[in-house]
Order: structure tokens, then sequence, then C-alpha cells
């Protein structure tokens, strides 16, 4: 036990009388789980709700959507909602710059962390963990610092009105997949790095062909967070991107709204069309985004 | 000192030793080289999309510049235009009081749901997939989600509040609500926090509960002083990270108001209360095409993030109980 | 199982076609004509934040245009903006991919001039037109002496209601609102919209008049009580102007305390909502009584209700014999800077800022032309739209600074405190003329 562990054991313990047991007793009788299912229970229906509202809605008819008191459960399922949200608003389109621009942002984050985060875990050098330092500092910067003399940047390269913008940048790290990579890599014993050096393999070979293959969970775990950060990007969309056309699903909905009239059942069923990927992820990959969140944030 | 002294009595290392303060061994400079080309996107990445954006718009903000022509410098001129603007400090405003709320309010629902996680439930994998799915799903249908959610006649949250015989909130039409609305939708992203939370919980050594248990303290005192002293590093690390990130929120705002086209939305949301500080910075920057009162803007807005996150470690020192180990 | 085995060659594969597809975001505004144009033709775009009917009407102006021109073929292209809000076009026009031509309204072309967002027009000849336009309309087009911009339309506004609200609500006398007993006064027209509030459940689903809707805009209440809002000669905004003041509070403040604050802040969220199609305005569907708006409602009434029984009168008046006011507003048409066809661009203006098009706008949604010579011709103006007209000799308009639109907002800013009873008039304005002022200063003298 630690230090810190045994300061709070000794700080918990009333000054009692010994013998005293039969406090022990009593709570058994009430199941012990019976607070702690409730509050869960309770929570879970709320944190529902939104969803629940979204699905409803996106099955009632427009003349049920202001029916008062509203009908929890709709009175028919109509399907056309869905086709409709399909067509009248150009869904296929946004959808398909939200998979390319989620993708390539992926990509990026897949080639990029696992990189960089070798060159500061595996290797020993002169200043690594100050320069680390800096990189963990950068999360406090906030992101409109950069916006304006970025918008000039990429105006003066012509990347305005590309996905280029948001792509790029993703090939160059992010400091949180960094940690989260470097987390990992230090998990990996150096032994493995020391029989690769024996054979004769320089470091990128090691890190290629002995340590990546070896990280593909942790890769797996970065991909996925990409993954979804990038599919409900909005501001970088916002100040980039010039064309309809070429609008991802976040700003293509907002903008479609604020042009046309889009009624909210239809938008519902929009909504629940751009959440159903993201939730077959998670089901198809619930392990790696539990261990994902928890990587490094706690020790041991 | 050690490895030092071992080489000074080389004969190597007698050079090496005159050399001045940076000593770079011959094993430094190789392990340097070699680990360049690995960190050097990140590098190049740092000075191109960081560092020389973060002094450009320091420069920028010491200047009027419409995004056309060219930049006059001003002085502080553009700071000074801010402080007497009632929109600024109303944005301002309306930022931390978001941040204020959310951000402790956060914090306890996190705490709170690891703690009922923790217990012996069985089916605890189906509560902590339903809890935290909604912090995963993008926020910008989050947030269409709850207009439809939230709508005074047709939602369903103000029917079940009628139901219980509470009032009629008009969520995104008062003033005094809208914001609170915002701060609701920002919960849905407890789940995540949850989890850290619980993986500090299962952490901590049972036999440190059982032992106090043992001696007659009740769930309150175990919680009060093992469990609660154990995670604050956890909660310190969900505190900074949630004010970084709530100073910075801008997806709701922009969806609810509408963008900034429409004929209602001269002001953004009612009396103005969902200019949040990233909004006003967009609207100074895009709408009124001036750039440069919005760099000034950005850098009033790292200054606060950098100060309140200082303070809120400064302030850790009181409460946090590191491992000692 | 190395990062070069069929996993990698598909993830390059992969990087390859999507940075492919990422640059292949290119330009808009390519050399090729669209379909249906005729051939030889340069491309030109023309965009604009307006929505149906408007922008159906500006279509067909279009397709008339690209029938007619062997140099031209416009491409219009609906964009998100609003009358101070022109945030997509500048993000265009700096990275280069902004439009030919863009309509803006026009109060703000000063604004946008003095940003340098807009091209000077005189390269093309457009200060030889001047004569064919209306005066204040050409003076709001220029800035420092030069034109930025054509007049498109115009309008006034007035008072409408419904005849058949006022009637079911037991209002028989409506002698008060036949224009030709000059403008009502704010109270006759405050007792009979009371009349007609109607709650159900506590919340209202019926207003009589809400004063500060559709056009109930600052400046028109602060026209109508006599109200300065610029001061030449010091030049100097000045919303805090006591007139202005006065109608900010009967009109903003105090109106509201009368019917709920909560109340009438509840109605206008579910009834008249951001981002609202126009068939399902309150006037329209006969929630509200009583609405201050502009003779474009007079073609939507024909679109989307037109067994409406309505009419039409001066906006009111604090009391009995004051002379009645309204404002002049309307949009332009402007070359923003980078334009790719410029020249395409200026000749399509020509057309639909000239003769043409001005006569099919104005016929097909009911707007005001800014043509001298079209504002003559009363055929163009059937039934309750003649009243409109006559309004305009004596229309004011909004004084044209290089600080605009953001004058707009701070006035809307403080319009929305008066309302909601957050802040007292005096102070929301005062507020307003500081931070205004500020901006301006860099300006003056204006030319």
């Amino acid at each position: 036990m630690t230090v810190a562990q045994e300061e709070a054991a000794r700080l918990a313990v009333p000054r009692r009388r010994p013998g005293r047991r039969w406090g022990r007793f009593f709570n058994k009788t009430v199941p012990e789980s019976l607070g702690p299912r409730l509050i869960l229970i309770v929570m879970c229906a709320l944190f529902l709700l939104p969803f629940w509202s979204m699905a409803t809605a996106a099955f009632k008819t427009t003349e049920e959507l202001s029916t008062f008191p509203p009908t929890f459960f709709p009175l028919g399922l109509e399907w056309a909602n869905f086709t409709r949200a399909v067509n009248y608003i150009p869904f296929g389109t946004f959808f398909l710059n939200s998979v390319i621009l989620t993708t390539g942002i992926a990509l990026g984050a897949a080639i990029s962390n696992p990189l960089i985060a070798y060159g500061f875990s595996r290797i020993n050098w002169p200043g690594r963990d100050v320069l680390f330092g800096i990189v963990m500092a950068t999360i406090f910067i906030p992101f409109p610092v950069l916006i304006v003399a970025l918008f000039d940047i990429f105006a003066k390269l012509g990347w305005i009105n590309t996905f280029l913008p948001m792509i790029v940048p993703a090939f160059f790290g992010n400091p949180f997949f960094i940690f989260l990579m470097r987390q990992f890599f230090r998990g990996l014993p150096g032994e493995i790095s020391e029989a690769a050096r024996i054979d004769g393999a320089n470091e990128f070979q090691t890190f290629l062909y002995v340590i990546l293959p070896l990280a593909r969970p942790a890769v797996a775990v970065v991909v996925i967070f990409a993954a979804v950060a990038a599919w409900g990007e909005f501001l970088a969309p916002l100040l980039y991107l010039q064309d309809e056309a070429k609008y991802p699903l976040s700003i293509g909905l907002q903008f479609y709204r604020q042009e046309h009239a889009v009624s909210y059942n239809l938008l519902m069923a929009a909504s629940t069309l751009i959440v159903l990927p993201v939730v077959a992820l998670f089901i198809a990959f619930q392990r790696f985004f539990i261990e994902g969140v928890t990587v490094g944030s706690v020790k041991g | 000192m050690e490895r030092i002294r071992r080489e000074a009595e080389s004969p190597r290392g007698a050079a090496v030793i005159a050399a001045p303060r940076l000593h770079l061994s011959k094993a430094d400079r190789r392990n340097l080289r070699v680990a360049a080309p690995f960190i050097l996107p990140w590098v190049v990445g740092f000075l191109a999309f960081t560092l020389y954006p973060i002094v450009y718009s320091l420069y920028l903000s010491f200047n009027s510049y419409s995004g056309f022509g060219n930049a006059t410098p001003v002085g502080f001129a553009n700071y000074q235009h801010l402080t007497s603007d009632p929109l600024f400090w109303k944005s301002l405003w309306n930022t931390l009081y978001y941040t204020g709320l959310a951000v402790p309010i956060g914090l306890v629902i996190a705490i709170v749901l690891a703690l009922a996680m923790n217990q012996k439930v069985r089916e605890v994998a189906i509560y902590r997939a339903a809890i935290y799915l909604p912090s995963i799903l993008p926020l910008f249908a989050l947030t269409f989600i709850f207009i439809v959610l939230l709508n005074p006649r047709f939602g369903f949250v103000n029917y079940l509040i009628s139901l219980v015989g509470g009032p009629t909130i008009n969520w995104l039409g008062d003033p005094k609500w809208t914001r609170f609305s915002v701060v609701l939708l920002a919960q849905l992203g407890a789940g995540g926090p949850a989890l850290i939370f619980l993986a500090a919980l299962r952490a901590v050594p049972g036999e440190l509960y059982e032992s106090a248990a043992l001696d007659g303290a009740g769930a309150l005192r175990r919680f009060q002083h093992i469990t609660l002293p154990l995670i604050t590093p956890v909660i310190l690390y969900d505190l900074i990270y949630g004010t970084i990130l709530g100073v910075q929120i801008f997806t709701p705002a922009f969806i609810l108001v509408g963008g900034t086209s429409g004929g209602a939305a001269y002001t953004a949301g009612p009396d103005n209360s969902l200019l949040f500080y990233v909004f006003y910075l967009y609207k100074q920057a895009f709408q009124y095409s001036d750039m440069g009162i919005a760099s000034a803007m950005a850098w009033i807005l790292f200054i606060i993030s950098v100060v309140l996150s200082v303070v809120i470690m400064r302030w850790s020192r009181y409460w946090v109980h590191y491992e000692v180990s | 199982m190395s990062l070069l085995s069929w996993r990698g060659w598909k993830a390059s594969l992969v990087f390859v076609s999507v940075l492919l597809a990422a640059c292949g975001g290119g330009n808009t505004s390519t050399a090729a004509p669209l379909a249906g144009c005729n051939s030889g033709t340069t491309l030109a775009t023309f965009w604009t934040s307006h929505t149906p009917p408007d922008s159906d009407s500006l279509k067909h102006i279009v397709d008339a245009f690209n029938k007619q021109s062997t140099a031209t073929c416009v491409k219009l292209v609906q964009v998100p903006g609003s009358e101070t809000d022109i945030a997509k076009l500048t993000t265009a026009v700096r990275s280069g991919t902004g439009p030919d031509v863009y309509m803006l309204d026009r109060f703000t072309v000063a604004e946008r001039a003095a940003a340098g967002v807009l091209e000077d027009l005189s390269q093309y000849g457009a200060a030889s037109l001047a004569g064919s336009y209306v005066d204040f309309a050409w003076a709001e087009a220029n800035f420092k002496g030069k034109p930025y911009a054509l007049p498109f339309d115009t309008d006034t506004r007035a008072l409408y209601y419904r005849k058949d609200l006022l009637q079911a609500a037991g209002v028989t006398d409506l002698s008060a609102l036949d224009p030709a007993n000059g403008p009502p006064t704010i109270d006759q027209v405050r007792t009979m919209a009371n009349k007609v509030n109607h709650k159900t459940g506590g919340a209202y689903d019926i207003v009589g008049f809400i004063p500060y809707l559709n056009q109930g805009w600052h400046y028109t209440w602060g026209f109508v009580y006599g109200g300065s809002f610029f001061d030449k000669s010091s030049c100097k905004v000045t919303p805090n102007d006591p007139k202005i003041v006065q109608a900010y509070t009967d009109m903003f403040t105090n109106w509201d305390k009368a019917l709920g604050v909560d109340a009438v802040q509840t109605f206008v969220s579910s009834y008249n909502p951001p981002n609202q199609p126009t068939q399902q305005d309150p006037f329209l569907t006969g929630h509200l009584g009583f609405v201050i708006s502009g003779d474009w409602v007079l073609g939507q009434i024909a679109t989307y209700a037109p067994n409406l029984k309505y009419g039409v009168t001066y906006i009111p008046v604090p009391k009995k014999g004051d002379q009645p006011a309204t404002w002049a507003g309307g949009w332009s048409d402007v070359i923003p800077k980078n334009a790719k066809n410029a020249k395409g661009g200026y000749e399509f203006m020509k057309y639909i800022a000239g003769e043409p098009g001005q006569r099919v706008y104005t016929k097909e949604t009911q707007h005001t032309p800014t043509i001298k010579s079209l504002q003559s011709d009363s055929s163009l103006f059937p039934g309750d739209h003649q009243f409109f007209i006559k309004q305009l000799s004596a229309a004011h308009s909004r004084p044209p600074l290089p600080v605009g639109a953001f004058y707009w907002d701070q006035l809307s800013t403080a319009q929305d405190a008066a309302v909601r009873n957050t802040m007292a008039p005096q102070a929301a304005l005062d507020a307003a003329a500081t931070a205004t002022n500020a901006k301006l200063q860099p300006f003056c003298p204006l030319a």
C-alpha cells in the first residue's frame, strides 16, 4: 500500500470501541445493490430520454408532431420520413463528405501518432521530456486563437473549399493520441527493442516490425476516437468549406435548415441516420472505447 | 552525476568535460538523430499549425485588418474597443456562466455514476454502455435532438415537468434558461469522465474499505476519507480539462441560434444569452470583417484559459493527494 | 503482420484516394457553362441569401437573362446570410472562391466598401446610370463618391391587419384603420388589439399586436417617433436620441410588460421561431391580428393565403395629427473582390438591376422598384401596392455608415433588452452609442 493510501485508511477509522460488529450485519438485510441500481436506472433513463425523443419524432407524421400533449409512442411508424429526409435534404452528399473527412483524419491519426509517440517513449534523447511537456501544454491553447491565422494560411495556400485544412493537420499528431500511444509503448518491455537491436534492426525497423504489431489495440483506439471526433467536426468545416456540395453532415444539415424549412420529424430522422453509424461502431468495438478512455489516466 | 564522473575518467571524457554546459555525449547525439525522424511530424505541425498562427494572431491583435488589403497597426485600440463593448462582456459572462455550471455539475454526475457502477450490480455493462454512448455522439446531432426535446409545447421535457405540476419553461426562448439548456446538453458527455472515475475507483485496494468497515466506518465516512482523497487527481484532471473545453463552447450556440442568418438572429439568442465568447469571436472575424478584434478576443481567451488552469492547479494543492510510492 | 502487408496497401490506396478527393474540391467557377446556356458564353455566379418566394423570382430573372445573353451565363446559388451577415461571402472572397455578383442589403454597401470587399463599379461605367435610379437609393449605393452597387429593389412598411380576427373579436368600427383618415394612433390600435388577445391553457395562441415583430424594428418606431439616428455634423450615431428612447420605452418595454413578458416570449418562440418557413407566418395563419411589414407581404398573401381578409394602413403614430412615417430599405447588386468573371457579372447586373429585371421582380414579389421610370408605371402596382408606392416619396432611409451592419446589431441588442425588460432603454441605447461610435470614429469625417 502506498503512503497516501495508508494515511487515508487511518483517517477513515473513527476512534471506536472494538467489538461493535452489529453494524455490519444490519447493512446486509437491505440488498446492497438496490440504491446504486436505482440511481443507475434513473440516470440511464435521463440519458436515453433525448434519444427516445429523437426516435419517436422521427416516426411521427407532421400532424402528430404538433399534437398537444405530445405522444410518447408514435401512433404509427412513418417510415416515409426517412426516405423523405434522404431525398429532400442532400443527405447522400453530406454523408459521403463526412465519410471522406473521417477516413482521411483517422488515417492521419493512425499513421502519425504511433510514429511520434515512439520517438517520445522508446528512445532516450536529451530534452525529450521537456519537449513532451510542450506537446502536452499545447492542449491549453484554445482553437479560436488559431482560426483567424489558420484561415489566412490556408487561403494563401489555396486550400479553402477543400478538405485539406482538416485532413492534413491530422497527419502531424495530436497531443491526446500521442499521450495515449506513449503510455502504451512505455508499458512494453525494453527487452523487445534490445532483442531487435541485437538482430540488427535499425530503429525504424524495430518500430515497424516489432513494436507496432504489438500496439494494434492502442492504434485501434486512436483510430476509433479520431474517427468519432471527425464525424462530429463542426467549426473547422464551417470555416473552410464554401460549396454546399462539399459540406459534411454537421454543417450541411444546419445550413439546409437555415435555407429551407426542415420539419422536425425529418430532422430527427436525419439525426437518427447520423447517430446510427457511431452506435454501430460502439457496439462492435465497445471494448476499445472503454479501454481507450481509461488508458493512462489512472496509474496501476 | 554518476555517469559524468565515470565518463570523466575515460580519455574521451576529459575532452567532453572541458566542453561548456550543453553536454551531449556521442550516445546522446546518436539518440537524437535516431529520434528526430519520428518526432519530426509533430515538430513541423507544431511550427506550422500552432506556433506560427499563435504569433501571427498576436500580431494581428495589434492591427486593424478586415481580411482584405493591408493590416494597419493600431496599438492597443482593439483591446480598448473590446472593453467598451457591452457585447464583449456579455459574451464573456455567458461563457463563464456556462462553464461555471457545466463543469462542477458534470463532475458530480460523473462521480455519482462511477460510484453507482462500482457497486455489485451484475448488469453494469448495460448501464455503462447506455451512459457512455451519448458522450461519443456528434455534438451537432445532440443539439438538433435537444431542439425538439426542449420545445416548450411539444417537447418531452416540459411534458414530464407538467405531469408533476411544474411550470412551462421556455428553454430556448427565455434568456434565464437558454444557457442552462446548453449546460444540460453538456451533461450528455458525462459518460467519458464517469468511466475514468470508475477505473480510478477500481484502483483503490479493497482491503482499505474492508478494514475501515471492520472498524465501524459507515459508507459515507468510507467515501469521505478513503475514496475521495484517492480520486482527487482524477478530479483535478477533469476540472482542468473541462474548464479548457468549456470556455471554447461554440457549436451548440451556433445551431440553437440558427447560425448567423435568419430574421430573428440579429441577437444571438434571446437577449444575446447564447452569444458565447467564441461565437462572438466568429462574428467579429467573419461577419463584421474585423480580424484584429477577433485576434484580440482570441488572445484574451488564451490568457483566461491559462489563468483559470493555474488557479485550479494552485487551489488543488490543498486537496489533491498524489500517490507517493 | 507488418504495416507493409495487404492492410498497408489498402491503407495507402485509401490515403491516395482521400487525398485526391480532398484536393479535387477545386474551383467553383470554371469556364464551362451550364446546361441550358447559350453556346460560347462564360459562366458567372450569382449568390443571394434570399429564400422563397423571392428567390424563385430571382431564378426567373436569371433564366430570362441567360436566354438573351450571348456572352454570359449566370448560375444562381442560394447561400446562408442575412441583411447584416455576409460571413459566407467574406470568407469566400478571401479564399478566392467568391461569386461574381452578390445581392447585398443596400444600406450596408458603405460598410462593405470600406472594408474592401467590393469592387468599384466606376471602371465598368456605372456612374452613367446615376440618373435612372431614385436619389436615396443611388446615394446608398455610393461610398466616397464612387458607385459600389446597383440598387435593386426597395420597399416601405405599413400596418397590416386581419379584418376577420378583428370582427370575430367584436371590433366593429374600423374607421381608424382607413388610410383616408390618416394614420391611427397607437392607443387606438392598442385598444383593438387587446380585444383580439386570446389564451388557451394559460398561454397565448392569438395576440393582437406585438410591435416589434416582422418589420417593427428600432428604425421603424424611431422614425415614427421623429427621432434621428445619425448626426452628420458631429459624425456620431445618436441612438440615444430622446425620441428614440421614448419609442423603445413605449413600444418595446411597456408594451411587452402589459402583455406579460414571459407569455409573449413563449408565444413568439412557439409561433415565430427562427428559420420558420413563410407559410407558417403567424399573421398568415391567424395567430396575429396586426403586424408591421413591407409591401412584399402582398406577394406572400397572393401565394400562400389568397383569400385572406386583410387591410393595410399607415403605421400608428403616438398622437393624433402626427405625420405618418415609414422607411424604405431594399437590396442591391454588387461585385465582390476577386471575382473571376467581373465583366460577365456586370452585364448581368445591368439586366437584373435594370428595367427588365426589376419589372419582373416587382410583378412577382410586390417589392418596389428603384428605377425611376418603373415607379411611375402604375400597372405594376395593383390594389394595395399603390398605398406603399405613395408612401415612398416621404419615406426615411437608414444612414449609410461604414458601420451600418454593426450599428443595426447594436440597436437590435438594445431592442431585445428593452423587450425583455433586462435593461432600461436609455442605458441600453447609451451602450449602443458608445460601442458604435468607437467603431465609427476612424472613418470620420465621412465623404
